[in-house]
Formats: structure tokens, sequence, C-alpha cells
């Protein structure tokens, strides 16, 4: 079976290769990629390993050998496309050179993410809603919630689940039993901490650059909150 | 009546030849050296290796170590500008003929014989490829490239600027049916690499490829050159052998493929360097006929012992040592040179003990 790595696509924008350098350079200079990327001798072992590989035209050694040889053509191609097909589960971590694309990957996506790369405003619309809730209320999902009239969008076979929601959790106890009420139910310190932690440290510059709606959401809801805490806060 | 003699003759003072004296000498015995250049150390000194692999050590300072020894030895005779040309007699009692370059000749009488002659490099004029070598000057071969990294000058020889990219092809002229040779020549990938971490020392700011069928780095080359190649210093390995190199403007163009990511290149080089293996020399193919051991298909001469005796040749009483049996690194070379010294002890010890009083 074949994976051809079809680099023609021009789904996204393509831009002068100085560019393309500087966010490799931005890959390569995060404090983590020393300790994702040391050669590759293309074994193929996390290729084996990676379940994304099994469904997508995605090869996390791909990935691995474009960084290593410093491709920043294939690099930007793969940043706009392939990494969002890895599911970070790091199966790849096997590798007997003590690689981990998968990391690579996470190192790539936060590029992609701090650049605003169209890609990464696309990969992130579907979780538009997990970001808000957990931005909003610091959590995101309580098991409770599995039901298909709140999330209708997760696909017919959530009512599979749901209808038999008690016996999962029984199979399945997970340590925090959070329901609907608790767990978006946050204490004010709490969450005026956390809005002042999403504005002081960029990443509400970083939502602005992927979602802009949903940045003009978030910030009708903090500033009201930050103000009446007497915080006067501006989103720029 | 004549005594058979328990003197050895090593011919060739490489590292295998050296090796073999050195070890003949310590064990009391006397070792007869010829060598057709006027010096030791063989193809690292006669080629100008910028510095040995593995160990990267400089290789003037190392041969010189390992030449001390037989220096000023009593147990080691040392004659230069001298060949062999004729060999008759039996284990134990070989009379062998020596001629110096002026033509005078002499015979010897010893009890044994190493042929310690060594390789050549392959001359990439015959590779079935299109690398240019003889028609582009940035198209250089390891060898050249050992001589100017000797040199500290790493320039490009077309117009002696300093090169901003540059590629190794392996496996130029081995493993190749069309050319005969179909044997890895073992050392090239190892040497490549150690010159792809010297290129980026000495010029930090060129790119270094290497396009490989694939890299045969065994035992402690893994993790003494070839990670660090990578992970220290950058080299990009790229799986796929070009097929062309070509020129546009003042660039070369090598094109072949880059297998992994499934895609044909075509990519610009300041300078392209082959990565040529070895071949038997003209002095290894000269005294297999004169001592009439035979040659395997490569033109090599035939050990018929496996791996279990990597010195014995055809005929009894002649030993073979380092890469005039095939490819051999370094570590070969003197540890085959150590073996045959072992062996032709035995055999002018036995041949004299069965002589009787």
């Amino acid at each position: 079976m074949e994976f051809p790595l079809d680099l023609s696509g021009s789904a996204y924008r393509d831009v002068p290769f100085e560019e393309k350098e500087r966010l490799l350079d931005e890959v390569k200079s995060d404090l983590r990629f020393q300790d994702v990327m040391y050669g590759c001798y293309e074994c193929g072992i996390c290729v084996a390993a990676c379940p994304s590989a099994r469904f997508y035209d995605f090869s996390p050694r791909v990935i691995a050998q474009a960084v290593a040889r410093e491709d920043a053509d294939l690099v930007y191609t793969l940043m706009n496309d392939s990494i969002w097909d890895c599911s970070q589960c790091f199966s790849c971590d096997r590798c007997p050179r003590a690689n981990s694309p998968g990391g690579l990957i996470t190192i790539m996506r936060e590029v992609a993410v701090n650049n605003a790369l169209q890609t990464a405003r696309k990969a992130l619309e579907g979780y538009e809603r997990i970001i808000y809730k957990i931005m909003s209320t610091g959590t995101q999902v309580s098991p409770d919630m599995l039901q298909p009239d709140a999330f209708p969008d997760w696909g017919t076979h959530v009512h599979e689940i749901a209808d038999n929601l008690e016996i999962w959790r029984r199979a399945l106890p997970p340590e925090t039993l959070h329901t609907t009420e608790t767990g978006w139910s946050i204490d004010d310190k709490t969450i005026i901490e956390l809005y002042l932690i999403w504005h002081m440290t960029g990443v509400m510059d970083m939502i602005k650059g992927v979602d802009e709606g949903l940045f003009m959401i978030l910030v009708d809801v903090m500033e009201e909150r930050l103000e009446e805490a007497g915080y006067d806060v501006e989103f720029e | 009546m004549r005594m058979p003699s328990s003197d050895i003759l090593v011919i060739g003072g490489g590292p295998a030849g050296i090796q073999a004296a050195r070890g003949i000498a310590d064990l009391g015995y006397k070792a007869i050296v010829v060598e057709k250049r006027d010096r030791l150390g063989g193809m690292p000194d006669e080629a100008g290796y910028a510095a040995l692999t593995p160990d990267m050590r400089d290789t003037g300072e190392a041969i010189a170590e390992m030449v001390a020894p037989i220096l000023d030895n009593p147990g080691v005779e040392l004659r230069f500008g001298t060949t062999a040309t004729a060999c008759t007699g039996v284990a134990g009692d070989f009379n062998v003929t020596l001629q110096k370059a002026d033509g005078a000749a002499e015979d010897i009488c010893v009890g044994s014989v190493i042929i310690c002659t060594g390789f050549k490099h392959f001359d990439p004029g015959r590779e079935t490829q299109q690398y240019g070598y003889y028609q582009y000057d940035d198209v250089i071969t390891l060898v050249d490239c050992e001589r100017m990294l000797k040199a500290k000058n790493f320039v490009r020889p077309s117009n002696g600027e300093v090169p901003e990219r540059v590629c190794f092809i392996q496996c130029v002229g081995s493993r190749d049916r069309q050319i005969g040779n179909e044997y890895c020549s073992k050392v090239c990938c190892g040497v490549a690499s150690k010159e792809a971490i010297e290129i980026r020392q000495q010029v930090p700011g060129c790119r270094v490829f290497v396009f490989y069928i694939d890299m045969r780095m065994y035992g402690y080359w893994e993790n003494e050159i070839y990670w660090p190649a990578q992970e220290k210093y950058k080299v990009n390995y790229v799986k796929g052998i070009a097929t062309e190199v070509v020129r546009k403007g003042d660039k070369l163009i090598v094109k072949g493929e880059d297998t992994t990511l499934r895609r044909p290149m075509e990519v610009p080089m300041d300078m392209v360097i082959l990565s040529v293996g070895m071949e038997p020399s003209e002095g290894t193919e000269a005294m297999a006929k004169v001592f009439g051991v035979k040659q395997n298909k490569y033109r090599f001469i035939e050990t018929i012992g496996g791996a279990l005796d990597t010195v014995s040749t055809t005929v009894s009483g002649i030993f073979a040592a380092g890469a005039c049996t095939g490819p051999a690194d370094l570590e070969d070379s003197t540890s085959s040179g150590g073996a045959a010294a072992m062996k032709a002890i035995a055999c002018v010890r036995k041949a004299n003990t069965q002589i009787p009083a």
C-alpha cells in the first residue's frame, strides 16, 4: 500500500521563502526542540506505530525528516496540512533515536497557531465551542454532558453511548465526578485569575489571530467580569 | 645444503604491513619489508588523508606513531623503492627476487611471505552514471576532499570560492553489477561522514548533504560518526542516489530521487564529492601473479579460511593482510596484519623443526 504525499496542494496561501524559514526557525528555537528531534535514519518505526498513518495520508517519519533536513518549503507545506492529522497519542515516541515526531508536531502546531496560519484557523474551527468553554469557565465538559441533545454534532453514535451512560460510567470510573452543574460553576477568584492569565500571557492575542469571532465573544464575557472585579483591562 | 630461512618477507609498508612487521620483530623474528615508494604509511600517507576514520586523529601524527616502532629496529629491515618480481620454493624455503627501481635485482631467502599491497581508489571515470568527474572542476572525490581538508582550504576548485552547498554521492564504483564491483567498499560511508563533519567544522556556513543507498556504519561508527554528523553537525542524509550531475550557470545540478519523501529531486550544489570505493591496487594484482596466489572475481587476493582465517591464501606459506584481500578499514588492516604475522611465524617454526639435523 502506498501513501503518496501530495505536495501540489494549494489550499493555503503561499508565502515568500524567507517567511517559511522564519517559521522553521521558530520551531527549531523552541526550548523543547532539542529533546524531540535528534536525527532520523528513516527506519519507519514511528509510522508503524502511528494510528493516524493507518487512516490518513500522514507520516510522522516525513515530518521528522523534513525538519531534520531543514527543508523550509516542505515544513511549511506540512504545517499547513499533515500536522493536523496527528492524534497526539505519542506512540511514535518508541523511536530508537529517541526522537518524538508527536512532540515535534506539538511545537509545529503551536507555531502554526501563534502565527495564525490559515490552516490553524481551519483546524481549530471545529473546536470553537470547546475553546470558548475552557476559556470562559476554565473547564470543558463533564461526563454527564455526553448527551445527544447537548452535543448533536458529536454524531449518531453518541445516542448509543448516552443511552447507557450510567453503565459506561461504572465501567470506566473517572476520578472526578464532575457534573454539568458543578463543572461550569467556578468561583469568582478563580475565574478572574484565569481571565487575567489569558490576557497577560498572550493567549487572547493568539485567539484573535485564529478566530476573531470567538475573540469578540470572549472579550465581551471577560471585560464585564473583570470590570466588576475592579480590573481595567483593554483587549486589543 | 642451504639452511631454510626463518626471515619473513612483508610486501607493502602500509598499515597492514607495518603491523605485521612490528609483530614479527616483537616476537623475535626478522621482517624484511619491501615498499615500492620511498616511505612507509601506505595509502593514508600517499593519498594525504586529513584525519583517520573513525577516531578523527590527524593522519600524519597517527601514522608516524605507528611507523616509529619499526624504524631503527634490528628486527626489521626496510627496503624502499623495491618490489618483488619472482618467487620459487615452498613454505619455509622461498627464494624471492627483489628488484629496485633502477633494475638492480637481488635474490633473498625467506621462510614465509605476507602480501600487504592494499587497494586503489576507484577511478570515477569508469562509473556508469553521469557524474562528470572529468568534466566539471567542482566534482571531486573523497580523496581530493581529504587533501583539501588537510590543507584547510575547502573551496570550489572552479573559482576558489567558499561553497555554500555540497553533497556526497555514495557507492561510486561499489555495489554495482554494471561496473562489476558488486561488493560494498565498507569504509566510504564512514569516510564521507567524517569528511562531512570536517567540512562543517571548517566551513560552518556550508550545508552538507549525503545521498546514499543505505548507510553502513557498523559497530561504533554509528555513534562515533553517523549520529554526531546528523545530530551535532546537521549533515543532511537523503536516501536516494543521484543519476546525473549537470552544470547550470556556475552551479551543479544533482538529479536523483528523494526516495523516502517520494519525490524526484534536482538540487543545486556548489560541489559534488564522489564517494569512490576500493579496487585491488596494481601492486596487489602484480603480487598475486608473482606469488601464484589465486585472486577472487574482483581480482583481490583470495583468502581460503572464510571468516575463521582471514589471511591464508591458496599457496601454503604465503599470507595476505589488509585491503589486498578486499575492502578493509584500518581496524581490519592492522588486525589482519597482526594475524598474518602470527601465521607466518608459525609457518617458519614448523618448517625449521621439520628439517633433519
